[in-house]
């Protein structure tokens, strides 16, 4: 055996890349030896710690890229892990998903009176995760990163465990999760294999690298294992994202899940998987360009009319939010095939997850505080009068509401706007057709929400159930600078779309 | 050696079917390790004996055991009665055909004809320069390839036995109404 080979390869294990990642795994195991010595009075420190914790390494990274954000792309751990700038912008993303996850998540459970160290250890785990998934260009690594990312997500699905609709939530999580797994590996193997097969054309040493799978396919376009292994892999990744024909589990497991988690999965993990999906069809799967052209497009197509058409009678809203969230993912979706032949695209997509993050976590954010006892069961009828109740919720909530259904001038509206224009550019007129469609059609149960909440003035008959609640509301000024923020962000990127240009100067 | 890889893999192949088929969820569980020593046995035949030996180990022992601890814990009487309905008869009957023909014909196409696996038997790309991991046999292999190429992987897969152990102390514990929390 020749140890100069592993001499080589253990050269380019350079973990000084993944130092916020490190930072985070310490940060979680810190915060679980702090629960074991403290005395349960001092639980806030542990709250303290993990959100200012998160908070600094947030301002750290920010300060890194101030001096000079990196440009080209740096490969590491012997080609297992691949940095761009694209993949720095969604570390960053990551990290203030968690912390706003975090956020939500100590208002939630402290009225649940839920354990909250492990919510917090958990979170930051996934999102550790989450930031080597997107980095990851080698299946190996890609496939253990998912695999704690989805584990990590059946844990907090079913976090709420005195109820039935979080335990049924996490089981049909579990289930289709460990299904769209297999599938996924099941795609993986079959590359895997064709690749490394010595008899065909092209073929390369490390099958499961992102790079030389590529070189592999574009000898082989039309081998039937390719074309079958890449199905399976994108129908893997397509179950994360809850496009059309996976969504099943997206309903259920959203208004089961606790509400901050519900958040994490409709943010952070839906980010993960369009970014992962991203870097898929424009690494490996590239020169199958005429193959999932056509594909995706009609999976966008089903994805946005199927989230648009099915949100419309819900009165439930984490069900709403959750089917939105799949048209959503449609328009990602054709931002994802517009990618293919439009290659700033793909910063049209890491846009609209910003202004995506920003909008959904804000009307979460009033989710959170308009909630009841019953998590799971939080209904449109509950926000009757909240703009007389609480004015700045009520404000809070249109800005989100209005920056998810694409009104100008919040950032929605910029970001669904660039992802347009990149359809238009790429010559997918269709697609552009059913987006503008599914905006119009969800712009009807967007302000059905909001003029539920602001415009109502008059009052039901026979009294409203939400009377007795109305009195229970106290907001405290960390949550009201924090969702005034959220806000502040998604109007300000709306007027100048630039602030986050600046950011992804590249 | 014929003779041998036909034996074990009929040993592999029959009782995977008999488990499909099998009614009793226990004679399905130990039909399943049978296959799985059958699988075992072709990988000796292939000269990869760390992971038969894995195989043996992990999962016809420690997992089938647990598979069989939850079966008898859950008393499955029950579902024996259970008869499957006429649609999913058809429904499973249209899917197992669906799958022969595939593999039928992928076994016809191009990607995984007689010829190229006789061309690998004749050259195996054994651990070289350029490609280190190729067909790692021994358990020395496996050992320099975990922790140098594969270091990273590796290290991720603490972080998800970590977030497995304390997702199952979370879920499984019985938590008194915590009264001390509540006022912190």
């Amino acid at each position: 055996m020749n140890l100069e080979v592993f001499k080589q390869i253990s050269d380019t294990n350079r973990w000084g890349l993944l130092l916020p990642e490190i930072y985070l795994v310490g940060l979680a195991l810190i915060l679980l030896v702090f629960e074991m010595l403290f005395r349960r009075q001092d639980l806030l420190l542990i709250v303290r710690v993990a959100i200012w914790g998160q908070v600094l390494l947030l301002g750290l990274m920010v300060l890194q890229y101030l001096e000079g954000f990196p440009t080209g792309s740096v490969t590491a751990f012997s080609g297992l892990l691949t940095q761009t700038p694209a993949t720095e912008v969604m570390r960053l993303f990551f990290v203030a998903g968690s912390i706003l996850v975090s956020f939500l998540a100590t208002t939630y459970l402290r009225r649940q009176n839920l354990p909250r160290t492990e919510f917090f250890a958990i979170t930051m785990l996934i999102t550790v995760a989450m930031m080597v998934l997107v980095q990851s260009s080698q299946f190996v690594l890609f496939f253990v990163a998912l695999e704690t990312v989805t584990i990590g997500f059946y844990v907090l699905v079913a976090y709420c465990r005195q109820s039935p609709f979080s335990l049924e939530a996490g089981l049909k999580f579990l289930i289709l999760g460990a299904l769209s797994s297999a599938i996924l590996l099941f795609g993986i193997v079959f590359l895997y294999g064709v690749a490394g097969n010595p008899a065909l054309p092209g073929h390369v040493a490390d099958s499961m690298n992102f790079a030389d799978l590529a070189s592999f396919i574009a000898a082989n376009p039309t081998n039937p294992l390719v074309l079958i292994g890449t199905c399976l892999v994108l129908a893997g990744v397509a179950f994360k994202v809850g496009a059309v024909p996976f969504q099943i589990w997206i309903p259920d497991v959203y208004q089961g899940a606790p509400t901050p988690v519900t958040a994490f999965l409709a943010v952070s993990s839906k980010a993960a998987g369009v970014f992962v999906l991203l870097t898929l069809v424009r690494g490996p799967f590239a020169s199958l360009h005429s193959f999932l052209v056509p594909l995706l497009s009609t999976v966008a197509v089903l994805t946005i009319l199927f989230g648009n058409l099915t949100a419309l009678p819900q009165r439930n809203v984490k069900r709403l939010m959750g089917l939105s969230g799949i048209a959503h993912a449609g328009y990602l979706l054709v931002g994802v095939v517009a990618s293919m032949t439009v290659d700033w695209a793909v910063y049209a997509v890491v846009f609209y997850l910003i202004t995506y993050l920003l909008a959904s976590f804000g009307v979460f954010g009033v989710m959170i505080q308009m909630a009841g006892d019953d998590d799971s069961d939080q209904e449109v009828d509950h926000y009757e009068d909240l703009g007389q109740r609480h004015p700045f919720l009520a404000g809070v909530l249109t800005v989100g509401l209005g920056s998810l259904a694409g009104i100008p001038p919040l950032g929605g509206f910029i970001g669904k706007l660039l992802i347009f224009i990149a359809a238009f550019q790429a010559g997918l007129y269709g697609l552009l057709a059913a987006s503008i469609i599914g905006v119009v059609i969800s712009i009807y149960y967007y302000f059905g929400w909001i003029r539920e909440a602001v415009f109502r003035v008059w009052r039901s008959p026979e009294g409203s159930p939400a009377q007795e609640g109305a009195s229970t509301f106290t907001v405290s000024t960390v949550e009201i600078v924090t969702l005034g923020g959220l806000s502040a962000l998604t109007i300000g990127i709306g007027i100048f779309p630039s602030l986050v240009d600046c950011l992804m100067r590249l | 050696m014929d003779v041998l890889f036909i034996i074990f893999a009929v040993l592999t192949v029959v009782p995977a079917l008999l488990m499909v088929v099998s009614r009793n969820p226990v004679n399905g569980a130990m039909f399943m390790i049978i296959s799985f020593v059958g699988m075992a046995a072709l990988f000796v035949l292939l000269e990869a004996f760390l992971l038969a030996i894995l195989q043996v180990l992990v999962y016809a022992g420690a997992i089938m055991v647990l598979f069989l601890f939850i079966i008898m814990l859950l008393d499955m009487d029950e579902v024996e009665k259970i008869k499957p309905g006429t649609v999913t008869s058809i429904a499973s009957g249209i899917s197992l055909a669906l799958i022969i023909v595939g593999v039928a014909v992928l076994l016809g196409s191009d990607g995984l004809a007689g010829q190229s696996v006789a061309h690998l038997a004749a050259a195996p790309d054994f651990p070289s320069a350029d490609n280190p991991m190729g067909l790692a046999l021994s358990a020395k292999a496996y050992g320099f390839g975990l922790f140098t190429k594969y270091m990273l992987p590796f290290q991720l897969t603490g972080v998800l036995l970590l977030v497995s152990m304390i997702g199952v102390i979370i879920i499984s514990k019985k938590r008194e109404t915590s009264q001390g929390q509540e006022q912190s």
